[in-house]
């Protein structure tokens, strides 16, 4: 097992200048944005010269852009991810508080869109070009043509306002005192739509994933030499075929990860449920630069150890991959 | 008249204090409070700083006026339109440099110490005069606070300060905080600025940040038998589609500053169960204003501005863009203020040919695309009434042969961009009228402003004779004849037009039926919600 | 690819119907509508198929939703095409270049190509326009940005488990330069699983505009889609025609483009596999 070892060690080695570039890059986008925090913050107080001057100075934003990024790398190297401005609270706990919630609503739309999906384009790709597989192929894209807040709103219409057989939104019934299984029903009555909203979008990509690369290998030298010998159909596509699609599937999974927090922006704030994704949005408007920050470091570092899981489960599927890249 | 045994004068009080009690037409009949319960109400936004005293915003006073209560309320019965709360009694000196105040007995803070008169004198000097966004207008020359006893405070200005302004901005600006807390250490790091203690008829109990604020009952308020509620609930929803669902799912009972969207309205008010509520705003009237940057040389010209001002439909503005829920505005204080308006002054018309005529007059021909001049038109983000304002009035500039450009910013990008950088041609601005005009409309004419003061004349606009105007009302003592220098400032404004003043709305509330007394005073919204209660 | 292939499939056929209904409508919408789509042409919220001023009714501030839609083509299509376009051509050649070079070029594309996956597409554009001010240019300059990175990574798995493949070495042997195996040999055959993507981000690139339009990020001064949907949700329950009839623009419009890149990969299968 060297090989993965050796993997590990050269991704979270490779990590640190990745993470670099996004801070940096993160910090001089919203340096370059017009306006600054006082500025987003006013707006909802109003207030003189001297008040706008006074909150300059006391959050720090009268000194120079790359005093600021300094100043800020250096407590980030002893661990520290600074104070929020618009909450003024330490940066790690507003982050830390929502990404429960964040991971939860992430994770059960990851393993929806990817059980599903992928399920489904099995089913579609064990006879490419049959009926079935064109009335899926063309339901799934359906289903990733319906934008993500205009497919939530019409579940919430149907299914919390008119049938009232889910809660509108939330993450749990607010003050509610409910405590272990009770609690955990009740924040899964919650997640459930706004769940199937994010989740059944992402369930084209792998059902696409999933069925073009079966599709593709259904031609390989290989099947066809499986098939000649008259190995049954069935077994062809689950042994071979479908393996041969797990590679790009995997390679999706990895992708993913970051886009669903993307998407997890609109659908937070449309479910109103606590999260990363609909906190960056409002530290973006808010100038919050050390929130943001702190939010891009954290899913970040997220995206790159899941993508390091992908990475190693790829290594296991094709050993050329690790050998090559070990080698290398 | 033997058929109308009540005096009309006595049926008006009496009508009015059945509405100010009562907000909705199926509760007309006097009912019997139910005590207790739970009042769940939407919160598009989570203040930073949750302290009343020293912000005072709408967003702010939303949560803690239950918690933290100011010396006088709004209303709409009380004299000079106001109720007391923290003071039972106000009077100024006649040479404007003092105000007595006598404030209430027996009311404790939620940690049981007395409220005395040490507490307002605090707040005062230490709180309202150096740090709150307003106070610091109102109370400029505020010199002492003298204590003779527990339960008198005499206000000492340095110089002549007009009581009627004082008077009108008690309800926002004087909301008093616990001087044995505040004391020690630095007041704006206070941690009761997120857990604020007052003396309100609830104590803060909760924050759960992105999810809920929860308050409950304070069982030793001064009021008697109050309040009703147990609890009050601020469930956080920002997306402006979850109150009205939230509402219909009957999850939350009130979604009040307009949090389902006016066109929504007609569709909701026919929900069995639901009501479309729209007083209890009338303090805090909003203005629908283009700002003009007089820098550019066309809108510098007087026969440009009246073009623009002849050019815009009010009336359109008001019934297809706000829904009717608005009317449209003669300058610029609001038609419902009771003090300072005056309909007195110069009108602009809807009247397309004279908008033309008036710009080819300016010398402003016509080109062979029919374009006059280009303008960069940027609505502030923060309504949907304001850039839909925006989208109408670049056709309507369209109109009369103006081109306008439209640049969408978010909110701080729109704050740098217009009342810093200048760098626009016209903007749509919403400003608050808070009841009077040295606190609020003048701002956006008088000249001098520092660059980044927001809702302020940033448009390069000087006119001494108005600048005098403002400066002369601000020393003014005698009400009689301070209201009559703002209406001449109105006057003014309006044949100069330094900038347009087109529409003024308040906010609705859409609530269950089940819940009562919402909307009895101008300032509800804001305000302690003691008699608020929810049928059993 | 195989043309006869192609239009023995109906999916791809329909798919092309589609995108040149689109196209024609595109192009025909100055002429058809020479007025402003966003200026204001009868009375507010007036329904479909009432008045045939109007055929498809008027929004809240009565501007013509039929208009709308002609000119909403042009700028839902352009920034589409445009946006993944750009992510496609960028992201094919970063990962060719990466797979096949390997080595420090490999790991400094892949390094930045991983700082921009690490942040969520949807959050850069978001970010971006907030920054830039929202445009035309702007909105497709976002959408690119975060998109490039899904290309670049396909390719880069395809050309590394294909580089090692009995015709690449063979191609080695028979002594081609490098450059021209991956060109010539290696980008056809990577080619399809990325081709497979590129409805999917063409798909992604129209959402991502309308979500930016939906969160107020849109270009104010022109039609699209994304915005009028955003216009018609307020009035969702009670108007829900004004947000269904773009949303079924968007649909069908991502539906063509969708088949129509399915069909070609399908063709040039095809041709692989003849071959």
């Amino acid at each position: 097992m060297t090989r993965i070892r050796k993997l590990i060690l050269r991704r979270l080695v490779g990590a640190v200048p990745v993470l670099a570039i996004v801070i940096v890059g993160g910090f001089f986008l919203l340096e370059a944005a017009p306006g600054d925090a006082v500025d987003a913050y006013v707006v909802s107080i109003g207030g003189d010269a001297k008040m706008i001057e006074e909150l300059r100075q006391s959050w720090g934003l009268n000194q120079s852009a790359l005093a600021r990024l300094g100043f800020y790398l250096w407590s980030l190297v002893h661990l520290d991810l600074g104070q929020s401005v618009s909450f003024s609270r330490p940066v790690l706990d507003v982050v830390l508080e929502r990404l429960p919630n964040t991971l939860l609503l992430m994770g059960s739309a990851t393993a929806l869109s990817f059980s599903l999906g992928s399920l489904l384009g099995l089913f579609a790709g064990s006879r490419p070009g049959n009926l079935r597989d064109r009335l899926l192929s063309i339901g799934s894209l359906a289903l990733y043509a319906v934008p993500g807040f205009w497919l939530g709103l019409v579940l919430t219409v149907v299914f919390a306002v008119q049938l009232r057989w889910l809660p509108v939104s939330g993450m749990e019934t607010i003050a509610s005192g409910k405590q272990g299984l009770e609690r955990a029903l009740d924040i899964a009555r919650h997640l459930v739509l706004p769940v199937a909203s994010l989740g059944f979008i992402y369930l084209a990509l792998y059902l696409r994933v999933m069925r073009a690369g079966m599709a593709e290998a259904w031609r390989m030298d290989f099947v066809l030499a499986a098939r000649a010998r008259g190995v049954p159909r069935r077994r062809i596509a689950i042994r071979h075929v479908a393996r041969n699609a797990l590679l790009p599937l995997v390679t999706m999974l990895g992708l993913q990860s970051a886009a669903m927090l993307g998407g997890s922006v609109v659908i937070e704030s449309l479910f109103s449920v606590p999260g990363l994704g609909r906190l960056a949005q409002e530290a973006v408007s808010a100038r919050d630069t050390p929130l943001l920050l702190g939010i891009i470091l954290v899913s970040a570092v997220l995206v790159i150890l899941i993508n390091l899981v992908v990475d190693c489960l790829y290594a296991a599927l094709d050993p050329r991959v690790g050998a090559s890249e070990a080698a290398a | 008249m033997p058929l109308l045994p009540i005096s009309r004068r006595s049926l008006l009080s009496g009508t009015a204090a059945l509405l100010a009690s009562t907000a909705l037409p199926s509760s007309l009949w006097a009912q019997t409070p139910t005590k207790g319960g739970r009042l769940i109400v939407a919160a598009d936004s989570e203040p930073r700083n949750l302290n009343p005293a020293m912000v005072a915003s709408n967003g702010v006073f939303f949560v803690s006026s239950k918690v933290v209560e100011p010396l006088a309320e709004a209303s709409f019965e009380g004299k000079d339109g106001l109720e007391p709360r923290l003071a039972t009694s106000w009077e100024g000196s006649a040479d404007g440099l003092t105000v007595t105040f006598k404030l209430r007995e027996g009311v404790t803070w939620h940690d049981g110490k007395p409220f005395t008169s040490a507490d307002v004198a605090f707040s005062a000097l230490q709180v309202w005069k150096p740090l709150q966004n307003l106070g610091r207008v109102v109370f400029k020359d505020l010199e002492a606070v003298d204590t003779p006893d527990e339960h008198t405070a005499i206000f000492r200005f340095s110089k002549p300060t007009p009581f009627q302004l004082i008077r009108n901005a008690l309800p926002p600006l004087t909301s008093v905080l616990p001087k044995h807390l505040y004391e020690v250490g630095e007041i704006d790091k206070n941690p009761a600025n997120n857990a604020p203690v007052g003396t309100g008829p609830f104590k803060f109990a909760e924050y759960k940040p992105g999810e809920y604020y929860r308050l409950e009952k304070n069982t030793s308020y001064w009021g008697k038998d109050l309040p009703y509620l147990d609890e009050i609930v601020y469930r956080v929803l920002p997306d402006r589609a979850a109150a009205a669902g939230a509402l219909e799912a009957e999850e939350i009972h009130l979604a009040a500053f307009s949090a389902v969207p006016l066109a929504d309205l007609a569709r909701i008010s026919k929900v069995p169960g639901i009501a479309v509520v729209s007083r209890g705003y009338e303090g805090l009237t909003y203005q629908l204003v283009v700002e003009i940057n007089h820098r550019r040389k066309e809108l510098a010209d007087l026969k440009v501005r009246q073009a623009i001002a002849h050019a815009i439909d009010k009336k359109f503005v008001v019934d297809t863009i706000f829904l009717g829920y608005a009317t449209a505005s003669t300058g610029p204080v609001p038609v419902n203020d009771k003090q300072f308006y005056t309909g007195d002054v110069p009108q602009y018309s809807f009247d397309v040919a004279k908008a033309n005529a008036l710009l080819d007059e300016a010398g402003y021909k016509r080109g062979a695309d029919g374009n006059r001049f280009s303008l960069k038109l940027l609505p502030a983000p923060y309504f949907n009434e304001t850039r839909q304002f925006g989208d109408y009035l670049r056709q309507a500039l369209a109109a009369v042969g103006i081109d306008a450009q439209l640049v969408n910013n978010d909110a701080a990008a729109h704050q740098k961009a217009v009342y810093t950088d200048h760098a626009f041609d016209l903007a749509v601005a919403p400003p608050v009228f808070r009841g009077d005009p040295a606190i609020s409309t003048t701002i956006l004419v008088q000249s001098g402003i520092p660059d980044g003061v927001p809702f302020s004349n940033q448009g390069g606009y000087k006119n001494d004779g108005i600048d005098a105007l403002i400066a002369k009302a601000a020393e003014t003592i005698d009400p009689a004849a301070r209201t009559e220098l703002y209406r001449e400032f109105q006057k003014k404004v309006e044949e100069d037009l330094p900038l347009i003043n087109v529409a003024e709305w308040g906010f609705i509330s859409v609530a269950r039926t089940s819940v009562k007394n919402i909307a009895n005073n101008p300032r509800w919204v804001v305000s302690n919600w003691a008699d608020t209660w929810v049928e059993a | 690819m195989n043309a006869a292939r192609f239009f023995r499939s109906p999916e791809a056929v329909a798919g092309m119907v589609i995108l040149a209904a689109l196209a024609a409508m595109a192009l025909l919408a100055p002429a058809l509508f020479p007025a402003d789509p966003l200026s204001i042409a009868g009375p507010p919220l007036t329904q479909p198929f009432q008045d045939w001023a109007h055929p498809l009714g008027t929004d809240r501030l009565g501007r013509d939703v039929l208009a709308g839609l002609f000119h909403g083509a042009r700028t839902s299509l352009a920034v589409g095409l445009a946006a993944a376009a750009a992510a496609i051509v960028i992201g094919s050649m970063v990962g060719t270049a990466a797979g096949f070079a390997g080595g420090w070029t490999d790991e400094v594309l892949m390094r930045i190509t991983d700082a921009f996956q690490t942040v969520p597409a949807f959050l850069l554009a978001l970010a971006f326009v907030s920054v830039v001010g929202p445009s035309l240019t702007t909105v497709v300059a976002a959408i690119a940005l975060g998109a490039w990175t899904g290309p670049a990574r396909i390719a880069r798995a395809e050309i590394l488990s294909l580089r090692e493949r009995d015709f690449v070495a063979g191609a080695r042997v028979v002594g081609m330069h490098p450059v021209e195996i991956a060109l010539r040999e290696v980008l056809p055959n990577a080619l399809p699983p990325v081709l497979a993507l590129s409805s999917v981000i063409v798909a992604g690139a129209v959402l991502i505009e309308a979500s930016l339009s939906f969160l107020g990020l849109g270009d104010p001064n022109r039609v699209t889609w994304g915005g009028m949907i955003a216009e018609g949700r307020t009035v969702l329950r009670s108007a829900p025609f004004l947000s269904i009839i773009p949303g079924i623009a968007l649909v069908l419009s991502v539906l063509g483009v969708y088949l129509t890149g399915e069909g070609i990969v399908e063709a040039s299968a095809a041709r692989r596999s003849l071959s």
